[in-house]
């Protein structure tokens, strides 16, 4: 496990003032439910995990928003209550920015893919879903990205992933000959400890 | 098999092989000793070490190949190949990804060869050897000679485990193929 | 019989050449595998994840002072620009006032670092096209002037950690000033060996031009950022759009190529670099004395709950930093949006129909630092 923070505390949801995107948002999609709030820098809009895919398609193509940049995509490990996954968006046009959070329960990890929408997600997509476990629906090759292909089981990012031992003595796995300390080279006699005696397993 | 269980098989350890050299079977041993003196002084005056910079100590590796601290002088000549090569600079981390190439480049070396091991991922994981992809040293998978500690080692650091590399071979002249 | 015809008499395999892990064009633990049909390339499949160490992982175990040391060795060229986007996003989310004197520091630091990044590009660049050496040794030659002045300020040539939430750790050497002045005017020297080398040799231009070219589009929808966006034609910069740090107070022009090709790119790092100078010079007049830390830095740096995306522009593009704080010393998740694995994703767009020798320099163009694409 990893060290346990001081109380972990979410930050409050401040609602955004009046004439920034999440305006934009509420006019293009009317029948969609989400939840604005002003973080630091830019709006963040959380969303249904249905609504993703429509909610994606639309912030790229309608004009009013025009959010053509994908700049990052992530996904945060919040333990039992659930993982978010995170996408931050741009647009060079209007030069307004935004950031789309859903939140995914912790048993039934799948949301839509967005690389059908941006062809950059594809990569970051097949990264997110190796460190977490999330299945992205719909994703044209959902291989690993950064691990072994075939290790499917394995998901580092996540907070029950330990972290590894430290082995203790280098060598000590090619026997005991090769872990014998050979000859000390002048000047470093000091340094130097007992010859390897207790090296041998 | 899962991908851990796998991977346990491709992190194996790589078979040390001490072969010897048909001139110490075939030559009485008063020849031997100036012929080990004689090969031994060869090879260590013209180490071509595989270029084999894997992350950040690649750069000082580079740094000192250049006109500011130059290795040529010594004999380094950096060689891409490794069935040209002498040496195996270690530079980076090895993670478990790249475990199996690392052994097959070892692999591919023919004999006499040495193998360095450059900054602190090499030796033992480094800053990263508490996640659980990183190989904690190169040698759990292959037998190190010299290892050179720093984070990155300076480039003169570097030449001093690269001489280090040189009296050890002069030393272990009678030992060697 | 015309070409055409005799190639479709002909009965031929697509064969996969596998440009390994280990190779010589000196880009770090990358593979491709090429499937090529004669010299044509008609697929491309990379592999990466050879380097993949874990920073976002380990930054979680570190409060945010210790953190900056996952930052230099991820972006293990542009050292200065990781460490300064890291202290920003902290200093957003935190809301810490950043002493003058030490932002002026930080913006020389880490301007001059984006010359060196780029002196490593045309260096290694220059090597993958053919000129074995020549111009990787000019590179390292500049690269060491200005990496005394980093060892002199900082104490280590490469992974400096010199930066702090809320400033820099300790204040610069006496004769900081006449050596930047110096370093200016032998970088505008270098440049222009390295220009003259290069920009206008004829197999350069050959091995370069209209290579490799991407659409505006395309690249807009891939994440391209940085000097591969600029190349295509779009004048976007972090440092003029979204102003961070002091840099809205320099006179700097942005580069952009027209075609999007290799060579473009090529051009579009070469003026940078003059650039680069131009903020420094205008920075060292500028640099104010005074304090480099806050007056009232806290012992214990602990940050309000939030989220924060920071990001600037690095020699390779658009870096960022995603900082998750749940309160506490350490972040809660800290992702590094990855310039370089951005610009890697439409590497099969400016591969595929090109040849087998193009393949090596369309990857020497987008500039790729391994300890970034794997983190």
């Amino acid at each position: 496990m990893t060290s346990p923070h001081e109380g972990p505390q979410e930050a409050p949801i401040v609602p955004p003032p009046p004439g920034t995107i999440a305006d934009t948002f509420r006019e293009v999609l009317p029948d969609v439910e989400f939840t604005a709030t002003q973080g630091t820098g830019d709006v963040i809009l959380i969303i249904g995990r249905a609504d993703v895919p429509r909610v994606l398609q639309l912030a790229k193509d309608d004009p009013r928003l025009d959010l053509k940049y994908l700049r990052c995509l992530l996904g945060i490990d919040h333990m039992e209550a659930g993982i978010e996954v995170v996408y931050q968006l741009y647009s060079f046009t209007h030069k307004h920015g935004v950031t789309i959070k859903t939140r995914l329960p912790a048993d039934d990890l799948h949301v839509a893919s967005a690389a059908p929408v941006w062809k950059g997600a594809d990569w970051l997509e097949r990264e997110t879903a190796e460190m977490f476990g999330i299945v992205f629906d719909g994703h044209p090759n959902p291989v690993p990205l950064l691990l072994p292909e075939d290790m499917t089981d394995h998901h580092p990012l996540r907070k029950d992933n330990p972290f590894a031992q430290v082995e203790e003595w280098q060598g000590s796995r090619l026997g005991p000959e090769a872990a014998k300390l050979g000859h000390i080279p002048a000047g470093y006699e000091s340094i130097a400890g007992e010859s390897g005696e207790e090296s041998s397993e | 098999m899962t991908g851990r269980e796998r991977e346990a098989e491709r992190l194996r350890p790589v078979e040390v092989q001490r072969p010897r050299a048909l001139y110490r079977e075939v030559l009485p041993g008063v020849i031997q000793a100036p012929a080990d003196f004689l090969l031994a002084m060869a090879r260590k005056s013209s180490i071509w070490p595989m270029t084999f910079g894997l992350a950040c100590c690649a750069i000082e590796m580079m740094s000192a190949y250049m006109s500011h601290h130059d290795l040529d002088r010594f004999g380094i000549v950096p060689w891409a190949s490794p069935r040209q090569a002498d040496v195996m600079i270690v530079a980076g981390t090895v993670t478990k990804k790249m475990g199996p190439s690392v052994k097959l480049l070892y692999e591919q070396m023919p004999n006499p060869k040495w193998v360095l091991a450059m900054g602190s991922c090499a030796t033992n994981g480094g800053p990263y050897t508490r996640y659980d992809r990183v190989v904690q040293g190169v040698d759990k998978l292959i037998p190190v000679d010299v290892y050179v500690p720093g984070c990155p080692p300076r480039p003169e650091a570097l030449i001093e485990g690269l001489v280090c590399l040189q009296e050890k071979i002069m030393r272990d002249r009678g030992s060697i193929g | 019989m015309t070409a055409t015809d005799q190639e479709r008499d002909l009965e031929t395999l697509d064969i996969h050449v596998n440009v390994g892990p280990q190779h010589p064009a000196t880009h770090g633990v990358f593979r491709m595998v090429l499937t090529v049909s004669g010299e044509k390339v008609v697929g491309v499949v990379p592999h990466i994840g050879y380097m993949h160490r874990g920073a976002e992982k380990l930054s979680e175990t570190m409060d945010y002072r210790q953190g900056i040391i996952y930052q230099d060795r991820t972006e293990y060229l542009a050292q200065f620009n990781a460490e300064h986007c890291y202290c920003l996003a902290i200093e957003k989310l935190g809301g810490i006032e950043v002493p003058e004197r030490a932002e002026y520091i930080r913006v020389i630091l880490a301007e001059l670092n984006r010359i060196t990044s780029h002196y490593m590009f045309v260096g290694a660049f220059a090597t993958d096209i053919g000129v074995y050496g020549t111009a990787f040794t000019y590179a390292f030659r500049e690269r060491e002037y200005i990496q005394e002045i980093f060892e002199a300020v900082s104490g280590d040539r490469m992974m400096y950690g010199y930066f702090r939430p809320g400033g820099v750790v300790w204040d610069v050497t006496q004769d900081f000033k006449d050596r930047v002045r110096w370093v200016c005017k032998q970088t505008r020297v270098g440049i222009d060996d390295l220009d003259r080398l290069l920009t206008t040799n004829e197999i350069f231009l050959t091995r370069c031009r209209d290579i490799g070219a991407i659409s505006l589009e395309d690249a807009v929808d891939y994440g391209l950022s940085g000097p591969m966006l600029r190349a295509c034609g779009l004048p976007h910069d972090l440092r003029r759009v979204e102003p961070y740090s002091i840099y809205d107070r320099f006179d700097f022009d942005i580069p952009t190529g027209t075609n999007g090709d290799v060579y473009d790119r090529y051009l579009v790092r070469m003026e940078e670099m003059r650039q680069s100078v131009r903020i420094v010079e205008q920075a060292i007049e500028q640099m104010p004395d005074g304090p480099i830390m806050p007056e009232k830095a806290p012992r214990r740096l602990r940050l309000p709950p939030g989220e924060v995306y920071m990001r600037t522009e690095n020699p390779r593009g658009e870096y960022g930093i995603y900082l998750v704080s749940k309160g506490g010393e350490k972040p809660y998740r800290l992702k590094i949006r990855s310039s370089c694995l951005s610009n890697l994703t439409a590497l099969r767009q400016m591969v595929v129909g090109q040849y087998v020798a193009d393949a090596v320099v369309i990857l020497g163009s987008v500039d790729i630092v391994l300890g970034e694409v794997d983190r």
